[in-house]
């Protein structure tokens, strides 16, 4: 049984025939062929480099911005080296009330408070090391801990103090409460649409348009409609007593007010995607619960919330690093104000940066970012790995 | 057995328990009336804001300021001085600004998917081992050139070339020396968590960096500022895309001739198109809808729409809510009917893959 | 010869010392592979022996780690794929979604720069040869099984490569369609000539479609040859068990004084005096049911079933079990002793540790 063909001439009678491709001869093939060949690093490259450029080069000028003094001169700056000085400025030093708060005298709720945090901490660095140690995972969770101290520590000295507190303590005033309420009404009604109810479709298409307005039209609009005169609420507001009641005099009422913008813009954000997330859950799953004789409460116990939970998760964590970036609307609709009470740490920088003074711009962004960096670290480590261990 | 048996009876409800579920969505009236409400009311409070704002564009100075009229033509009188000042008597600044988003928005929104889905295919596919070594090597050497740029006053741009010179001959000569290396995921999340970066932190960096190339105020500016800033974004979630495309096609192209970008070209992004049509529409938003980098960057030629918004906040007049409210409206156009040209491609829960972590 | 033209650009492939591993599994060992122009050569395994791997080295998609593999007169081991001259078929039929028949069949062609009007001639060509002339604007989406599967295959034709290469091309139809797809391939590399290597794990198919048959087991190569020689001289024990179906029966032993013994068995056998643990082995169809005492050793009935074309008997001898095939008619009762009987030339023995075969060996007939 021998091939019919064993042994026949290659010959090839019709030469336009399309057989293989020849090895490239011609110029132009031969640079597609010369590109072809390191495709990996033209695909990735440009991305590289913009990011180089511009992402990575400014972050260091930034850092080398943090440890200077800049002054404009005619046609340029003069830059001199200031160590930590900037820094220390906001740390310690005359802008210490601005970015941390004030701290006057510490109530006794305050000390309690800070010493029962020391103690959990403490406590939950024992236990780590107790069952496994890995001096890197260590200095993680020593970093971390440090970290959740000097919160708290900051909320008890300030809110707890009745003292006043500074940007960092606004900014994740946003953060925490801000994306916390997000997460809830955002999940709320995600699962009141993943039923079958009518007008599903209308309702997310609706819920969805607050993400496509820009943050800055967001912010005017909800001036006017805070107005206490001539916004649309003003009977409710004259009717309760409040009629002559300005927002720029209130801290809490205006950082409510700012919250109020961001959820407004938000929560459609979390709402898709945990929405596709319920949705996504097999329908056999709710089914064989609901043969079961499963409750309501129970199903959403047992099945849909172990399935959005990774979802959930990292939608959270998203928002967050958005939110600490939170700029625009404290910035249009307070102005930071009263005084310093809705002043992000992104508008803090911004606002000295609009005063020349680049160092303190600059080290503002800078303790931002380890603040972001830290926390969402953390975040990330404690409930992403956390879950992934268990599992 | 009887109908009216107890037994009867008993093994109906279990029937009925086991075999027929009841309809979901068949909720007791008093939930449902709970439902329809919260629905309601949240539905409320989304388009209130936008209503507000849609008719105070069609409102006349004094009935913004006179205290709130609720209906257009039954406690106020519409009218279109607003719209006419923005659009006839001061139309020039309203269109330059309004092209200056679109071509913005859209040219970045292209580059953006363009190098992001790039960078993340390549990363789904190509194995990358960058080494430890080369890397070092390369900062290395740009310190060396910024050491020479800040302390010598040397030129940047001879310092810069001359230090990449550096490091490609020094980098060819020992990379076989170099043994430890990072991996592609090391790559993707670093590419990743340049999300993470708030804007204050290297705007004014990038502000310095146009000025010196004399770019400041520039569409190419903003373009490129925009791509960068959202270049995270694409590549996190198109690369979820590109991982789930069977490798087969790809290797199937491969063999019939294609060449890498041909694959990429022919065969890859059509596949992904339900997500690169979400990813754009993100992207796009996120551009158009930007402040604060605009307000650096651009100072009047290249003026955004947002920047339009906030110069409605106009010094001794106040604000001119009426004319603020038309911009904002015609900036929510064009985003709404993108979403609805765009939505025919997105698939349900396209971004869920990347966000499952 | 109907189509002599893409005959002559048939070439052979020569596939040398090959070797291939992932970490410490070393998947593809030492393949030596010869196969002639316009020969179809199956590499058929057990699922995970490593064929897929060895294809996949030969389109060019994996690395070399050692060896070489010639197509032609070219030595093409470093090759990047679309230089090579080969077309291949994959399992999942790899068709573009996006892209209609026409374009996905026309996609090889577009890649080379050919213009439009000629493409179309050579997709329509193509399309006739699989019988898909009337769905060609159609989406992959809109084909059942076989279509796509052919839809895979005129893609592969119209290229008019070297070589073939087609992985498990028929695994995912269903039987009915497996077969006819099965007598289709056979027609077209017979019309079209062109060198093919097919993967399978299916025996039937190797066996109905191979000029020759390459048997692979864990990355090493058992044994090349015509279907015919591979089931009718099986080179070892894996071969042996591997062909037919149902498969060879074994029996386990030890050759002692010219003597095979085993539970319940006791044969003469000549060539070997010695050879310690030895394995009979016999092929279900070449043995037969007689009466207690009249064969080579008795056992009893386990199961008699009824196929339609014959009766597959189950014996067993001391806790195994052989299948023998008898003829439709025949008759026996459960748990009755029988003998078993077959020729001498049909029994094979092997060596039980290396499972080579003892060639110059055989049962002597009572
Ligand atoms: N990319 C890979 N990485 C690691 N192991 C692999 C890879 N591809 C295949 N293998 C392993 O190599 C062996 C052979 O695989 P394959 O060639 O696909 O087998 P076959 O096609 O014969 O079923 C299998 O054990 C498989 O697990
Ligand atoms: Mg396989």
């Amino acid at each position: 049984m021998t091939p019919q063909n064993s042994g026949a001439p290659v010959t090839r009678p019709e030469p336009d025939a399309p057989a293989g491709l020849a090895a490239p001869t011609s110029h132009r093939a031969r640079l597609s062929e010369w590109i072809d060949r390191r495709a990996g690093t033209f695909f990735i490259m440009p991305a590289v480099v913009m990011i180089l450029i511009f992402s990575i080069f400014p972050l260091v000028a930034s850092l080398v911005m943090s440890v200077s003094r800049i002054r404009l001169r005619a046609g340029g700056y003069k830059v001199s080296f200031v160590g930590t000085k900037n820094f220390e400025k906001q740390l310690f030093g005359s802008e210490q009330f601005h970015f941390l708060g004030t701290f006057r005298e510490i109530s006794l709720l305050g000390w309690v408070v800070m010493v029962l945090a020391a103690l959990v901490l403490v406590w939950w660095l024992y236990r780590y090391v107790r069952s496994q140690f890995w001096w890197l995972g260590f200095i993680g969770r020593l970093i971390t801990a440090n970290l959740a101290f000097a919160i708290v520590a900051l909320a008890a000295t300030t809110l707890l103090s009745g003292n006043n507190f500074g940007t960092l303590g606004t900014t994740l005033f946003y953060v925490f409460v801000g994306c916390s309420i997000q997460f809830i009404i955002g999940l709320g009604l995600a699962l009141l649409c993943s039923q079958q109810i009518r007008g599903r479709n209308f309702f997310r298409v609706v819920f969805f348009i607050p993400l496509m307005v820009t943050p800055i039209g967001i912010g005017y609009a909800f001036r006017m409609l805070a107005d206490t005169t001539k916004g649309p609420f003003s009977i409710v507001w004259q009717w309760v007593g409040l009629g002559d009641f300005a927002w720029s005099t209130s801290a809490w009422a205006a950082r409510s007010f700012i919250i109020i913008g961001d959820s407004w813009q938000w929560i459609p954000f979390i709402f898709v995607i945990l929405l596709a997330a319920c949705e996504n859950i097999p329908r056999d799953f709710v089914e064989a619960a609901e043969v079961d004789g499963a409750s309501q409460r129970q199903i959403f116990l047992e099945i849909t919330w172990p399935q959005i939970l990774p979802v959930a998760v990292t939608v959270m964590l998203i928002r967050m690093i958005e939110a600490f970036k939170i700029v625009d609307l404290p910035n249009i609709m307070t102005s930071g104000g009263p005084g310093i009470a809705t002043e992000s740490m992104s508008l803090h920088s911004l606002f000295a940066w609009r005063s020349l003074d680049l160092g303190q711009s600059a080290a503002i962004s800078y303790l931002l970012l380890f603040v972001t960096v830290v926390v969402c670290v953390s975040f990330f480590n404690i409930i992403v790995l956390q879950r992934v261990r268990q599992t | 057995m009887t109908k009216s048996s107890p037994d009867y009876q008993a093994n109906q409800s279990l029937y009925a328990r086991l075999f027929e579920p009841q309809v979901i969505g068949k909720m007791p009236v008093g939930t449902q009336i709970l439902v329809y409400s919260a629905l309601v009311i949240w539905t409320l409070f989304v388009l209130f804001p936008i209503y507000w704002v849609l008719i105070t564009s069609f409102k006349d100075i004094a009935d913004v300021n006179g205290g709130p009229y609720f209906l257009p033509w039954i406690d106020f009188t519409p009218s279109l001085h607003a719209w006419k000042e923005l659009f006839v008597v001061d139309y020039e600044d309203t269109l330059t600004a309004y092209m200056n988003s679109i071509i913005i928005a859209l040219a970045s929104t292209l580059l953006c998917s363009m190098i992001g889905s790039m960078a993340a295919y390549a990363l789904a596919r190509i194995e990358y081992k960058p080494k430890f070594g080369t890397i070092a090597l390369f900062v290395v050497s740009m310190i060396l050139a910024s050491i020479a740029v800040g302390s010598y006053g040397i030129d940047w741009k001879i310092a810069v070339a001359v230090a990449l010179a550096i490091f490609a001959l020094m980098a060819r000569g020992l990379s076989r020396r170099f043994t430890r290396s990072v991996g592609n995921g090391d790559i993707l999340f670093w590419m990743i968590s340049q999300r993470i970066l708030p804007p204050v932190v290297v705007v004014v960096p990038i502000y310095m960096m146009f000025q010196q190339l004399h770019l400041l105020d520039t569409h190419i500016a903003l373009i490129l500022t925009y791509t960068v800033v959202n270049l995270p974004i694409v590549v996190w979630l198109m690369y979820d895309f590109f991982v789930s495309i069977p490798k087969d096609l790809e290797e199937s192209a491969q063999l019939d001739g294609a060449t890498r970008f041909t694959t990429f070209w022919e065969i890859v992004l059509p596949m992904a198109r339900p997500g690169l049509a979400a990813t754009t529409l993100l992207v796009m938003i996120l551009a158009w809808n930007e402040y604060l980098l605009a307000l650096f960057i651009s100072t009047s030629n290249a003026q955004t729409m947002p920047i339009l918004v906030a110069a409605m906040n106009a010094g001794e007049r106040g604000i001119l809510w009426w004319s603020m409210s038309v911009v904002i409206i015609v900036m929510i156009i064009p985003v709404v009917a993108m979403a609805i040209v765009l939505q025919r491609f997105i698939s349900k829960g396209v971004l869920l893959g990347a966000v499952k972590g | 010869m109907s189509n002599t033209k893409t005959v002559s650009t048939a070439k052979g492939l020569v596939i040398k010392d090959l070797n291939k591993s992932y970490g410490s599994v070393h998947v593809v060992k030492d393949l030596n592979l010869d196969v002639l122009p316009g020969e179809f050569l199956v590499l058929l395994g057990p699922s995970g022996c490593g064929k897929t791997t060895a294809l996949r080295m030969v389109a060019g998609l994996e690395e070399v780690q050692s060896g070489s593999i010639t197509l032609g007169d070219t030595d093409v081991t470093t090759m990047p794929p679309k230089y090579r001259d080969v077309a291949m078929v994959f399992q999942s039929y790899a068709l573009y979604p996006h892209k209609t028949v026409a374009e996905n069949i026309g996609f090889p062609l577009k890649m080379r720069g050919i213009g439009v009007t000629e493409r179309e001639q050579a997709v329509r060509e193509a399309a006739q040869q699989v019988h898909l002339e009337t769905l060609l604007e159609r989406y992959p989406r809109q084909l059942s099984g076989g279509q796509r599967q052919r839809v895979a295959l005129a893609r592969a034709i119209i290229r008019r490569p070297a070589v073939f290469l087609m992985d498990e091309p028929l695994s995912n139809l269903d039987a009915q369609l497996r077969g006819f797809m099965r007598a289709e391939l056979k027609h077209m590399q017979h019309a079209l000539g062109v060198t093919t290597l097919y993967v399978t794990h299916d025996q039937i198919e190797a066996m109905t479609l191979a000029h020759r048959v390459a048997i692979i087991n864990d990355g090493a190569l058992q044994q090349l040859g015509t279907p015919r020689e591979v089931y009718n001289d099986p080179a070892n024990l894996f071969v042996a068990g591997f062909m037919g179906s149902p498969p060879m029966n074994f029996i386990q032993g030890e050759i002692e004084n010219s003597r095979f013994q085993g539970a319940g068995i006791d044969l003469a056998v000549t060539g070997v005096a010695d050879n310690g643990k030895t394995t009979l082995g016999f092929r279900p169809e070449d043995a037969e049911v007689v009466d207690a005492g009249q064969g080579l050793f008795d056992a009893i009935v386990y199961a008699a079933e009824m196929t339609g074309e014959q009766t597959l008997v189950t014996i067993e001898l001391d806790e195994t079990y052989f299948v023998i095939k008898m003829p439709k008619d025949f008759e026996t009762d459960i748990g009755s002793q029988v003998g078993v009987r077959f020729a001498a030339e049909h029994g094979y023995l092997f060596n039980t540790g290396s499972g080579t075969r003892l060639r110059n060996c055989a049962v002597v007939m009572v």
